[in-house]
């Protein structure tokens, strides 16, 4: 398999099916996606067509039924579970329509887990820098219950980018959100997203959110379409940018 | 590397410790912990307390016996006995006991006499003090002649002190002293009355024994092991089965298997509260898993190795195990001390070591508790997909049955053992309990289902709340059956206290006798015969009674048997499992050679004219005034246990003499009837030259009481048996087993009530979202409260209900097999049942779920919505 130096993620041949009772389903129709280091591509559809499945696989969550999937040049079809973590581990960063934060730890604890995971240095001064950057300095000792939502997509933010992810998915990151907040967040992923260079992937039914990215595709009952958009050829342009540049100086504005 | 792995290893470990300090102080962890302390805490505090008071009272006592060897008989030993034991350079001593009344003035005791010898005690201490003020005791042997030493009571209940004159028998004596410590003191259920101890010179002046008085001669022996060894194997083939030759071991092995069997007792009740308190576990374990299923998930996604979940929920889960085994056996060391403190008027524990035995009983429960019944859900949670923090969370699908309730029914089943040592007996009570639980369950359900249906016609809240409790029907069933045994035990205390004791007495007629008469010399049946017939006091007349052995039956000699009379008398309760287990004592060793059964002790012959009221022959016939040919009359139960038939003849020993008469009738007879009643009957042929003592029976009503009482000082040999006094001792019985029974009582509602809150939280997401439900639609904050209360005030009703009718059916079996009597109902204790249920559940509940209930509804929505 042909594998793109400058590519984070190629897939090829993927298709996923279920067992049903006694019949296929299938989720996922053959499909073919190559996505570049430091790009940001979204992944459009209807609910049930098949993007949240795709993202999984993408992901190292799940595994494709046939098909080749390679994140930073690591078979992950051939990976089992612990193997696949460490992936994770090592690259990959999570937004979560849900947020996801772990409710017994604070939100402090819950930015630094994916650093301490990836045995990173200094992940306590890391996570308080990045909590001051999304505008929860005052928060680092709250429990997720204690926060709303907005700000607890924030600690989630936070906590995507502390172990330096090459990748970054995020699954409907606003879909829980109102539109004003959910404004907010979108600004807070784009911005560190630039300033990290991170590579995104972003699910999502919203054509405004995925308008912002610089490349979109789209499931239509498990068949996967490049969508023609004017940002797509800058996409190769984008190299990524180092992400020692990133200070605390360089914080965002409040949101949520 | 190293230091990569060492920062590895602290990495997880600081999680497992951030999570373990996070979720306690949450509260996540607290029915877990509480419950463990509970198990741990229980078997601690009784495994040490009773193996406290067993150290107590046997271990800590090395001679309970007063010498290195004792010989008990019913008669004086024969004087070769003690010149041998002279010859074989022992030591001996003597000891006289019997019952019979001290008098001082108006007043009088019926008390336990000791008369010993100047030798006494030969090991061991007797300690007394000669003044009430006196700090120390001092070390002593027997009384001068002419005093006695008393226990304390003796000295408020007959108005004297120290110095004045009780009379024995017909002896004035002086009381010399206070005893408070007898060597050989003997622990028995029923003692007449506090022990007055006097020198053996005394004995004949107080005219107590006579031909056929009710005397136990000890002779006690010491001296160097092989002398004492040589002298047991000369009087071991020596005694018979009426008489008992023991040494310090056999005593304190019985004494020790009386209070195991106690403590074996008290362990199997109390498994019914760290089974509860397992479940509780089990319960708020699976809870657990739930709820920190998204925890992993979110772990495993974040590139969390499965090892890493392991090892840090193995950690958190070590680390939760310890602190509440530790936190339980500092409780259970709490519990333990104030059992000491509460006994310590009865019984110094000062210095009774605590062995290791109740820490690892109880480190080792805490341990099966936490892990047996946890492990299943754990594993669940450690397993979670990553996937689910895309696909949603399901709820832990767990199969009503499979290989996960292994661990848990193999860690009851150990728990049983632990207690019981018993392996059938573990296994019976683990498949019996599964049979009652399950039954209860099912009957349970079926309530629950009807008061569904009739929940569709009541109000609104009422609705509600039945809906919910058949919907949580399998939930619910859990505590149900805690709820239903709690309130079944407190039920059957309360019964047992006020209700079967008085119906029993109740049952008897007018003129059932209340007073018994023991130890009347011939010449003093006359003169009491006529007192009674002038003064119209009802009574049975007056037998003889003859103390005689069975020896032989149609002339093949019985034997001796394994357990000697005393032992069924004192230890009904002791399983046959000990009795084999235990080490054989000397007494035990007695050879086992081929014969008859026999009676196992000596008996109490009676010759009767006319049959007995209350008596029926069953076979044969009663013999005619005029046949003067030998004959006996035997009682049914005793001919089916030796296996006599009528025309049998019997050998019997009266002391010296022998002689052997035909079965010509079998008698039944009421037991239960307070007469007088005798197993063995003969015609006045056989008995009559004998010389003996008489007993009578006499029904003393409460007016006659004080004319019969001073009468009956002009006889101060004859023993006055009053049948309340036997009755306050029983009830002092009863009232000490319920004080054992509430302690369980407690254990149980205690552990209960954690499964209760246990299962409340685990429904607390799916009520949150039906109140949020109800709310949206408009439901006003008392109809929900109402809803929630009475869910909660039914399954306690329903569980008063089921307890109610429990209680019944013990009692009914009390009544019918223990007191014989007819069964009656208690229909006033089921209100108190079902409302003491409905209360307790209904507040536990409630309270359980005061967050929930006072959350405002927009709170309520947003959180579930």
């Amino acid at each position: 398999m042909h594998v793109n130096s400058e590519s984070i993620l190629s897939v090829s041949s993927l298709t996923k099916s279920v067992q049903v009772e006694d019949k296929t389903l299938t989720l996922l129709q053959p499909l073919n996606l190559t996505v570049a280091a430091g790009e940001s591509i979204a992944i459009v559809g209807s609910s049930g067509s098949g993007k949240t499945t795709l993202l999984s696989i993408l992901a190292g969550l799940d595994l494709p039924s046939s098909g080749e999937v390679y994140l930073k040049n690591q078979p992950l079809h051939q990976f089992n579970e612990e193997q696949r973590s460490q992936v994770r581990a090592q690259h990959v960063g999570f937004i979560f329509q849900q947020f996801l934060l772990i409710n017994s730890l604070t939100a402090l604890e819950n930015v630094m887990l994916p650093a301490e995971l990836a045995n990173l240095p200094d992940a306590q001064a890391r996570g308080e820098a990045l909590l001051e950057q999304v505008g929860l300095a005052d928060r680092l000792d709250h429990y997720p219950s204690q926060l709303s939502g907005g700000e607890q997509q924030r600690v989630a933010i936070a906590r995507a980018f502390i172990s330096k992810p090459d990748i970054l998915f995020a699954d409907e990151p606003t879909g829980n959100l109102d539109s004003k907040t959910g404004q907010h967040i979108t600004d807070l992923i784009f911005d560190l997203n630039a300033k990290e260079g991170t590579t995104l992937v972003l699910v999502t039914h919203d054509p405004k959110l995925a308008a912002r990215c610089q490349r979109q595709v789209e499931m239509d009952s498990g068949i996967l379409n490049e969508k023609a958009s004017a940002v797509v050829a800058e996409s190769v342009d984008v190299e990524s940018t180092s992400a020692n540049d990133v200070t605390p100086e360089t914080s965002t504005s409040q949101v949520g | 590397m190293i230091a990569v792995n060492q920062k590895k290893s602290s990495m997880w470990l600081a999680q497992s410790l951030r999570l373990l300090h996070h979720e306690l102080r949450r509260g996540e962890l607290t029915i877990i912990f509480l419950a463990i302390v509970l198990a741990v805490a229980t078997v601690f505090s009784l495994t040490g307390f009773s193996g406290q008071i067993k150290h107590a009272i046997v271990a800590n006592s090395t001679n309970t016996i007063g010498a290195d060897r004792v010989l008990r008989l019913s008669t004086e030993v024969d004087k070769s006995f003690i010149d041998k034991s002279q010859a074989m350079s022992l030591n001996h001593a003597r000891k006289i006991e019997t019952e019979s009344m001290a008098f001082a003035g108006d007043n009088m005791l019926l008390s336990e006499i000791d008369a010993v010898s100047e030798t006494y005690p030969l090991r061991g201490e007797l300690r007394i003090k000669t003044a009430l003020t006196q700090e120390n005791s001092v070390v002593v042997n027997a009384p001068k002649v002419g005093t006695v030493w008393v226990e304390p009571s003796v000295l408020s209940r007959l108005d004297v002190n120290i110095g004045d004159i009780i009379e024995i028998g017909v002896a004035p004596l002086t009381i010399a002293g206070i005893v408070t410590d007898i060597p050989d003191r003997s622990y028995r259920a029923f003692i007449a009355g506090p022990t007055v101890i006097l020198n053996i010179a005394d004995m004949p002046k107080t005219e107590l024994i006579q031909p056929g008085s009710r005397m136990t001669y000890k002779y006690l022996f010491a001296g160097e092991t092989d002398d004492v060894e040589a002298f047991e194997d000369w009087v071991k083939p020596q005694i018979n089965e009426a008489q008992r030759w023991y040494d310090a071991k056999a005593a304190q092995n019985r004494l020790s298997r009386i209070l195991d069997t106690a403590e074996k007792f008290l362990s199997l009740a109390s498994m019914l509260g760290i089974v509860l308190a397992a479940v509780a576990v089990a319960v708020a374990s699976r809870r657990y898993g739930q709820r920190h299923q998204s925890t992993v998930s979110i772990f495993k996604a974040m590139g969390a190795s499965i090892s890493h979940v392991r090892k840090l929920y193995c950690l958190h889960w070590t680390l939760l195990s310890c602190l509440s085994i530790a936190t339980g056996l500092v409780v259970g060391y709490g519990l333990m001390l104030l059992g000491v403190n509460a006994i310590a008027s009865y019984l110094s524990l000062a210095d009774a070591p605590l062995t290791f035995t109740p820490f690892l009983t109880a480190i080792f429960t805490g341990l099966l508790c936490a892990v047996a019944f946890a492990i299943h859900p754990i594993s669940v949670l450690v397993n979670s997909s990553p996937l689910s923090v895309i696909r949603g969370f399901s709820q832990q699908k767990v199969a009503r049955f499979g290989w996960h309730q292994v661990p848990p029914l193999l860690a009851l089943f150990i728990l049983l053992f632990l207690f019981s040592q018993d392996a059938v007996m573990s296994a019976a009570l683990l498949f019996g309990g599964i049979v009652v639980s399950f039954i209860l369950l099912l009957f349970g359900r079926g309530l629950m289902s009807a008061g569904r249906s009739v929940g569709t016609k009541a109000g609104k809240s009422w609705h509600l709340a039945l809906a919910n409790l058949k919907r949580r029907a399998s939930e619910n069933s859990v505590q149900l059956v805690s709820f239903t045994i709690a309130i079944k035990l407190l039920l059957l205390i309360t019964v047992m206290k006020s209700s079967i004791l008085s119906e029993w007495e109740q049952q008897f007629p007018e003129d059932t006798p209340n007073h018994y008469l023991i130890n009347i010399s011939e010449h003093e049946i006359q003169p009491l015969q006529q007192f009674v017939d002038e003064n119209n006091v009802a009574n049975q007349g007056f037998y003889k009674v003859y103390r005689g052995r069975l020896a032989a039956i149609n002339g093949e000699k019985t034997i001796r048997e394994e357990d000697n009379s005393e032992q069924e008398q004192e230890q009904k309760a002791e399983s046959a499992s000990t009795e084999k287990k235990s080490e054989k004592s000397t007494e035990e060793k007695a050879e086992q050679s081929a014969g008859r059964r026999g009676a196992g002790r000596e008996l109490g012959l009676t010759w009767r004219d006319e049959l007995s009221p209350g008596n029926e022959v069953i076979e044969g016939q009663w013999w005619q005034l005029d046949d003067s040919k030998p004959q006996v009359s035997i009682e049914s139960s005793m001919a089916e246990r030796l296996e006599i038939a009528l025309g049998d003849s019997l050998t019997f020993t009266l002391g010296s003499d022998e002689f052997t008469v035909p079965v010509t009738s079998i008698r039944k007879v009421n037991w239960q009837s307070r007469q007088l009643n005798f197993i063995m009957v003969f015609n006045r042929s056989v008995l009559e030259q004998y010389p003996t003592t008489a007993i009578s029976a006499w029904s003393v009503s409460d007016q006659d009481r004080d004319m019969v009482y001073r009468f009956m000082a002009n006889y101060p040999t004859v023993t006055l048996m009053d049948f309340a006094a036997i009755m306050a001792q029983l009830n002092n019985i009863i009232e000490q087993v319920s004080v054992a029974i509430q302690l369980i009582l407690i254990l149980v509602v205690l552990a209960g009530s954690l499964v209760l809150i246990a299962q409340v939280q685990a429904s607390m997401e799916e009520r949150e979202r039906e109140l949020a439900i109800l709310r949206t639609l408009g439901a006003r904050g008392k109809l929900l409260r109402n809803s929630v209360l009475y869910e909660f005030v039914a399954l306690g009703a329903i569980a008063g209900l089921m307890a109610s009718i429990g209680m019944e059916i013990a009692v009914y079996i009390l009544q019918s097999q223990v007191f014989e009597m007819a069964g009656s109902f208690h229909f006033q204790y089921w209100l108190v049942g079902i409302g003491a249920g409905a209360l307790f559940v209904g507040l536990i509940g409630m309270l359980s779920c005061w967050r929930l209930l006072n959350l405002s509804s927009v709170t309520l929505i947003r959180r579930t919505m």
